[in-house]
């Protein structure tokens, strides 16, 4: 196998439209970010399905996960998926919105293998908890660390962090 | 009063690694030599360990010499760079960037500025965008040379020699960069619009001395292993990264690179002048130890291409966005924005949510080196251990960049 990158020639807006169209009802709000991403919306419930459909799209195949970040919105917290088409040469981000008193969505490390350690940090960080991850504990924080820093409404106490 | 003296509670990577040798031995699988017992043992590499270059903890569960199972442990250097942020404005957290990836530093916070400029949507003057490419192609070179150095210290007694030359001739580079910024590592040189001074009267006379010299240097490292027979047999062959896991655990830098991957975001994800630049993205076949290091060893000539080609394009001209004098507020409009940029260890990116205030309310850094090592259990099983070192030298960890 030789990887070979950039060898389909589709401009931006081919490639949202072909999203679009591949994906109807599911992904949302499809709109181009210059120079080379894709943004995009999608419902959690959704995610495992689309995300397996995203690998294997002709063409397209978003084969890679780049990153994965946790943000914190205040009503709601967004887990944010950043893909990679070695054939297009393109992104895709997509943003998947998680409900703070529910903040579970499910893994995707079974579908892309990098997930895994993303996975841990978003939860470590943001907690938001990746239902199914086969391994999900803390990676940068101890142990027995209490809470998860990077919410907004995260209070610094001496007690969170007992053998710092 | 507690016994100091008990031994310690294993920790949750420590009972991981038990309750797999465990569900191996139930299992019945386990070492490869039969008829024999098992006899594995879970040893902590680190974090103290002078072979993993920083505090990086690898608990390896071994049979005799043999690596049966590897758990990185990281989190040693953590010091909430993203939390930090949410308190910083744009301006304060530039010297913060330095101190991720802190062999890299000037390219760290070239991708962090970046960010921040397409987030309000200006671009660098000229003069500013050629002075980064050169800088970034300093510490490229500076950052290889530490990374090659080190890896064949740990190799044997005869890359002691290595890792002085090497960083001899880093001092020279980082001397230019003293000379520019006033900082030999922690530069906080980049802002947004531009670059802090410009460059002082006669460095592009020393800085072109420099690259006159170094060509013959790189030759003389090359000269030091590339013939060696020690060295061959331990790095040919050697933790092999295919083109899979290039695609499976995000790869990026001269590691896919090795791998024959054209994987150089530079080309393919071009910023800054680097299409206006003429330079080859140099790849390797096998995907070895020794692969990587050459990868290493040919990027710093690519480098110092770049380096004399962006001499010659210096053009006088303002270093700083005239509108941007002394922007010490700056309030990037509402929005979200990632840049990736080629790193001398891969794909470093910042990604930044903005609520138009003066802080960024959300910034992750998306670091090369903590992809890499997620690729380490695969790549470390089933070899002997001394090897893991040799491996574990190659794919260049900084610890900085990985726990942020």
């Amino acid at each position: 196998m030789t990887l070979e990158i950039g060898t389909v020639a589709l401009t931006m807006d081919e490639i949202a439209e072909r999203l679009s169209g591949a994906f109807p009802g599911e992904l949302a709000d499809v709109r181009v970010q210059e120079p080379d991403t894709v943004v995009a919306r999608l419902e959690r419930a959704k995610l495992k399905d689309v995300a397996r459909r995203l690998k294997e799209l002709p063409q397209l195949a978003y084969e890679t996960l780049n990153w994965i970040a946790g943000v914190d919105l205040g009503t709601q917290f967004e887990s944010v998926y950043h893909v990679y088409s070695w054939r297009t040469n393109t992104y895709l981000e997509l943003h998947v919105p998680v409900p703070r008193a529910k903040a579970e969505v499910d893994t995707v490390s079974d579908v892309w293998p990098a997930a895994d350690w993303h996975e841990r940090e978003a939860w470590d960080m943001m907690g938001i908890r990746y239902v199914g991850h086969p391994d999900l504990r803390r990676i940068l924080l101890k142990d027995d660390f209490v809470g998860h820093p990077l919410r907004k409404d995260y209070v610094d106490l001496a007690e969170n962090h007992p053998h710092a | 009063m507690p016994d100091q003296f008990a031994a310690p509670e294993p920790d949750a990577a420590v009972k991981l690694a038990l309750q797999r040798i465990r569900e191996t031995t139930t299992a019945g699988q386990g070492s490869d030599m039969e008829g024999l017992e098992f006899n594995e043992v879970v040893v902590n590499m680190g974090p103290q360990h002078p072979s993993t270059h920083g505090v990086l903890r690898l608990v390896v569960t071994l049979d005799g010499e043999l690596v049966k199972d590897v758990i990185p442990v990281i989190g040693y250097l953590h010091r909430c760079k993203e939390k930090l942020a949410e308190k910083r404005t744009y301006y304060q957290y530039i010297p913060i960037v330095d101190r991720t990836e802190y062999l890299a530093s000037m390219n760290c916070e070239w991708g962090y500025v970046m960010t921040v400029e397409k987030l309000m949507g200006i671009r660098p003057t000229r003069r500013a965008e050629v002075i980064r490419v050169l800088l970034g192609e300093l510490m490229r070179i500076a950052s290889h040379q530490v990374a090659v150095g080190t890896f064949v210290a740990d190799l044997s007694p005869l890359g002691t020699a290595m890792v002085f030359y090497m960083f001899r001739d880093r001092e020279v580079i980082l001397d230019l960069l003293e000379e520019v910024s006033g900082a030999r590592m922690m530069f906080n040189y980049l802002r947004f619009g531009g670059v802090r001074y410009d460059l002082p009267s006669g460095w592009v006379e020393k800085c072109r001395a420099f690259i006159r010299k170094m060509p013959k240097l790189i030759d003389e490292y090359e000269s030091l292993v590339d013939d060696n027979a020690i060295f061959l047999q331990r790095t040919v062959g050697k933790g092999v990264i295919t083109q899979q896991d290039v695609v499976d655990y995000g790869i990026t830098g001269p590691n896919a690179r090795a791998s024959g991957v054209k994987l150089d975001l530079r080309r393919t994800r071009p910023y800054s002048v680097y299409p206006e630049l003429d330079f080859e993205i140099c790849t390797g076949t096998h995907g070895d130890v020794f692969d990587r290091y050459k990868v290493r060893m040919n990027e710093m000539h690519e480098s110092l291409k770049i380096v004399e080609q962006c001499l010659d394009m210096l053009r006088p001209g303002p270093v700083q966005l005239g509108s941007l004098r002394a922007p010490y507020v700056i309030t990037p409009p509402p929005g979200s924005c990632y840049v990736g940029q080629e790193n001398p260890r891969g794909e470093y990116g910042t990604y930044i949510v903005s609520d138009g205030s003066r802080y960024p309310y959300r910034l992750k850094f998306r670091d090369p080196c903590f992809c890499n090592l997620q690729l380490f259990p695969k790549l470390l099983r089933g070899n002997k251990i001394a090897d893991a070192v040799a491996i574990s030298g190659s794919i260049d960890l900084v610890l900085g960049g990985i726990d942020r």
